[in-house]
């Protein structure tokens, strides 16, 4: 087994690149890739921890796999509900830009 | 009288609820523009009636030595309880007689009188909200509540001043009487907030005999006493606050002869005779007293004589007639101040009654020139003998009522005054005489003007009331003196109206000589007045122009009405001006729309970082959520 | 050098190369494209985390269901006709940050004082993950189903065409 750091530096670059890609991206589409990545490293980090953590027979066995499993449901859910609003959002505006949905200001 | 018909003193509130009763009734159709049957207005009448009723009944329990002083909780705010009651005292007694006689008489003239006019209903409307208003000033022991009634009497005062508010005349009128009063009753509040916060009560007993208990400060006591005299001072119409009295002739004429002769200008006399023990223990204040009354005396009597219009000249005189009043008051001289303001009251109301049937003959409503008139006592039989009888009263001629009345205020002056003053009020008496021959004759004698040919006595609903005035007028003084009691044998130990007054086995101490001399002084003035305006008289030349600069002096109202014009136009306006000024851009400009600009101001800079980019957002949120980790490691 | 270190930092590359492909592609198809590559190679990690049943998930759902529906998004919204820039103005200050969170959070990792890993650690399984879903987090499971249905059906009302469309 390798060190758990390993683990941990990846989930924090991939967690870095998904905020970057939420910063910089103005397609709402790309800006929700960007959040993916952001929940593949949460769930790299909660894998880690579980497997490298957790001593055998503990009361919370598997807790980060089990934590993995819902991380991955709800976002399956919340990429379906937000694709929804973006297709909504398309119809309306005819763009998907998040710059050009700034009426909500001042 | 007897027992068997005597009912509580505590009744004495139905008065005033009734009248109140009526103003609504007839208030509120007038408010809502629904026209009242022309006999709804007899509900006013009915209620001053029963007022009146009522009044005998209640004098009866009096005399039978009923409890005078009622109270009952009214509300409490904080620790403080303020209580609503009545005090029925031979003073207060006195007053609701004058009112509700009074009153009654001048709605039943203003029957006639006001026939015809379209706001009928809301002009019996505001006199029975006078009635019952001045009733509860004169009938409550509350400073609190008689400050209320003092107010509310203003206001009828001032609406009907301004009943014909078509008229600009009348209008300005009625502004000006209602903000000349105000003046004084701005020191009547402070007043009665002064004692309250140095006694902790409104209730005028305790006040009067804690006063004597002394336990207030001779500066207090002071002050109160000045300021509760300025709001008799504004409300009475004593120099120099009179100037409102003469313009508020600009209302119909019972009116002036309700509001502007009998009741309403004396609540200031009758507020003084009540606090009278204040100004006892407060010496200073009674010698302003007497100095107030007696330049208003004078002052009062001299424009009295130099003005021609015809009610202008009865409300100089009542000016002056008060002045006697409150000069009778600083002398400390309770029954007498009383007693010259029932007979005044009832013969210059009878007096400007009069006058408004004249007004009525030749059909107009106010400032009539007196000397437009002439030879109306053909044409007008009762008018012209009541109004000789009145005048005569008001000269003071034996027996009438004005005689004795007068006769007891020398007489308090001799006993308590000094001799200027004195001979001052001989010559104020001496000048009521002149002003009153030269009125009578310039009105009712020499040659009728061709413009008053169809002049006529008025219907009996006027000359009835004031009639049975001038038969008052007629008998009253004879309540005076105590020989009455030893004449007529009557029950009790003496009935003559001081004792009645004062409470105790008192009366007027008839002095001969100085009955001699009013006697004469009056029968001169009318002698030399008869001489002037009927023969003509011409003074001597040095008299004629030593007395010239006074005539000028006193025609023009003593310039008091310029000098407030100036004081208004150049001081108060220019104040307000600069208050304006500094409000509208120091105040506001800096204060209100100075928070207000910086808000704008600095919204519109930090608005930017408001740009509706999403992205901008995370940003600051992703900057925050770093700070936050590194601030819990580094905490950590 | 251990052959897990090794698989590790291929996986680690290629999940890396994904990423980075996904937040700078100019093409928003191959942008959808290096994110599958990405998470295929997150799925290889689980496997070495010893998570199979985890890597069969992750390429069932990430890699099949929502990569497709993001490239149906990207199909519906006509994204690759767009000739407008796919990023904003802020690129330096977000590298900053993003290079400021990932050096905050590598300090964080590297410097903490992290137990001595377990040397023999339990490989789940199907029946072990199975045992411990269904019997301590049966409850949370249910509502996590009913999460899905309920996000399932808000999809489909936002999305349906209104009646003035």
């Amino acid at each position: 087994m390798i060190a758990i750091e390993y683990y941990l530096v990846l989930g924090a670059a991939l967690f870095a690149v998904g905020v970057y890609g939420v910063l910089v991206r103005r397609n709402a589409v790309l800006i929700l890739m960007s959040i993916e990545l952001m929940l593949q490293a949460v769930n790299i980090n909660l894998l880690a921890f579980s497997t490298y953590l957790i001593p055998r027979g503990d009361t919370e066995q598997h807790l980060g796999f089990i934590f993995a499993i819902f991380v991955i449901t709800i976002a399956a859910a919340e990429v379906g509900l937000a694709l929804g609003i973006v297709l909504r959002i398309y119809r309306n505006r005819s763009s998907v830009n998040v710059d050009e949905l700034n009426r909500m200001k001042w | 009288m007897s027992e068997a018909g005597a009912i509580g003193l505590q009744w004495a509130w139905l008065a005033p609820a009734a009248c109140i009763g009526a103003f609504g009734a007839l208030a509120l159709p007038a408010l809502l523009r629904r026209n009242l049957p022309r006999s709804g207005v007899l509900l006013a009448v009915g209620a001053i009636g029963f007022s009146f009723v009522l009044f005998w009944f209640l004098l009866n329990s009096l005399l039978n030595g009923a409890q005078r002083d009622f109270t009952v909780s009214w509300f409490d705010a904080g620790g403080d309880a303020f209580d609503l009651g009545l005090t029925i005292d031979p003073v207060a007694m006195v007053m609701m007689g004058v009112i509700t006689f009074v009153s009654l008489l001048v709605q039943i003239y203003s029957l006639g009188y006001m026939r015809g006019e379209s706001r009928l209903a809301w002009y019996f409307a505001v006199h029975s909200l006078f009635a019952a208003s001045m009733l509860g000033l004169v009938l409550t022991n509350s400073l609190l509540v008689l400050y209320v009634g003092w107010e509310l009497v203003g206001i009828c005062s001032y609406l009907l001043i301004g009943f014909w508010y078509e008229r600009r005349s009348a209008a300005e009128a009625a502004k000006k009487a209602f903000i000349t009063t105000r003046i004084g009753d701005v020191g009547l509040l402070v007043g009665i907030l002064l004692l309250y916060y140095k006694l902790d009560t409104f209730h005028i007993p305790t006040i009067l005999s804690e006063v004597q208990a002394g336990a207030l400060s001779d500066g207090v006591m002071t002050l109160s006493a000045i300021l509760i005299f300025l709001g008799a001072m504004g409300k009475s119409a004593q120099f120099p606050l009179h100037v409102w009295l003469p313009d508020a002739m600009e209302g119909p004429t019972p009116v002036s002869a309700l509001i502007h002769a009998a009741t309403m200008v004396v609540a200031g006399v009758y507020f003084v005779a009540r606090m009278l023990p204040l100004f006892e223990a407060a010496p200073a204040v009674s010698e302003l007293v007497i100095a107030i009354g007696l330049v208003t005396a004078v002052m009062g009597a001299t424009m009295a004589l130099t003005s021609n219009d015809l009610k202008r000249v009865l409300a100089y005189s009542t000016v002056s007639q008060i002045g006697f009043m409150i000069l009778a008051l600083g002398h400390g001289a309770l029954a007498a101040a009383m007693f010259h303001l029932a007979t005044h009251a009832l013969f210059k109301a009878l007096l400007f009654l009069g006058a408004g049937n004249v007004l009525h003959a030749i059909g107009e409503h106010s400032d009539v020139d007196i000397r437009r008139l002439g030879g109306l006592r053909a044409r007008m039989p009762v008018t012209s003998v009541v109004f000789i009888i009145a005048a005569l009263a008001l000269s003071g001629i034996p027996p009438l009522s004005g005689f004795w009345s007068k006769d007891e205020i020398l007489q308090a002056i001799w006993n308590n005054g000094n001799p200027a003053t004195l001979v001052i009020t001989i010559v104020a008496f001496f000048l009521s005489a002149l002003y009153m021959t030269r009125l009578v004759w310039l009105v009712f004698f020499g040659k009728l003007k061709p413009e008053n040919q169809s002049a006529h006595e008025a219907p009996a609903v006027m000359t009835g009331p004031i009639a049975l005035l001038g038969v008052l007028t007629l008998v009253f003084g004879f309540t005076a003196p105590d020989w009455l009691d030893n004449v007529l044998s009557l029950p009790g130990e003496a009935t003559g109206f001081a004792s009645f007054v004062l409470d105790k086995a008192d009366s007027f101490h008839e002095h001969v000589v100085l009955a001699a001399i009013s006697s004469v002084v009056a029968l001169a003035g009318i002698a030399f007045g008869l001489a002037l305006y009927r023969h003509d008289l011409k003074l001597p030349e040095g008299v004629d122009r030593a007395l010239a600069p006074v005539r000028t002096l006193a025609s023009n109202k003593y310039y008091l009405d310029d000098a407030y014009q100036w004081a208004i136009d150049r001081v108060v306006l220019a104040t307000g001006a600069a208050t304006a000024w500094f409000d509208r851009y120091v105040v506001n400009d800096t204060g209100v729309d100075g928070s207000g600009k910086i808000t704008a101001l600095t919204s519109r800079v930090l608005r930017r970082h408001q740009t509706g980019q999403v992205s901008n957002y995370i940003l600051v949120i992703s900057a925050g959520a770093l700070i936050f980790v590194v601030a819990i490691t580094l905490a950590a | 050098m251990t052959t897990v270190l090794v698989f590790f930092l291929i996986l680690a590359a290629m999940t890396m190369i994904g990423a980075i492909g996904t937040v700078t592609a100019r093409n928003v198809v191959h942008a959808a494209l290096f994110l599958i590559l990405s998470l295929l190679a997150v799925a290889g990690l689980f496997v070495l985390l010893l998570a199979e049943f985890l890597a069969i998930v992750q390429v069932l759902i990430y890699g099949g269901a929502i990569t497709i529906l993001l490239l149906f998004a990207l199909m519906l919204t006509r994204a690759r006709e767009s000739t407008l820039k796919l990023d904003n103005n802020q690129r330096v200050i977000a590298f900053l940050a993003t290079g400021a969170i990932f050096a905050a959070l590598t300090v964080i990792f590297l410097l903490s004082d992290w137990p001595d890993p377990i040397q023999d650690p339990q490989r789940p399984g199907f029946t072990g993950i199975a045992e411990v879903l269904f019997q301590q987090w049966a409850i949370p499971f249910e509502v996590a189903s009913l999460v899905l249905l309920i996000a399932l059906i808000g999809a489909i009302v936002i999305s349906r065409p209104g009646p003035e469309e």
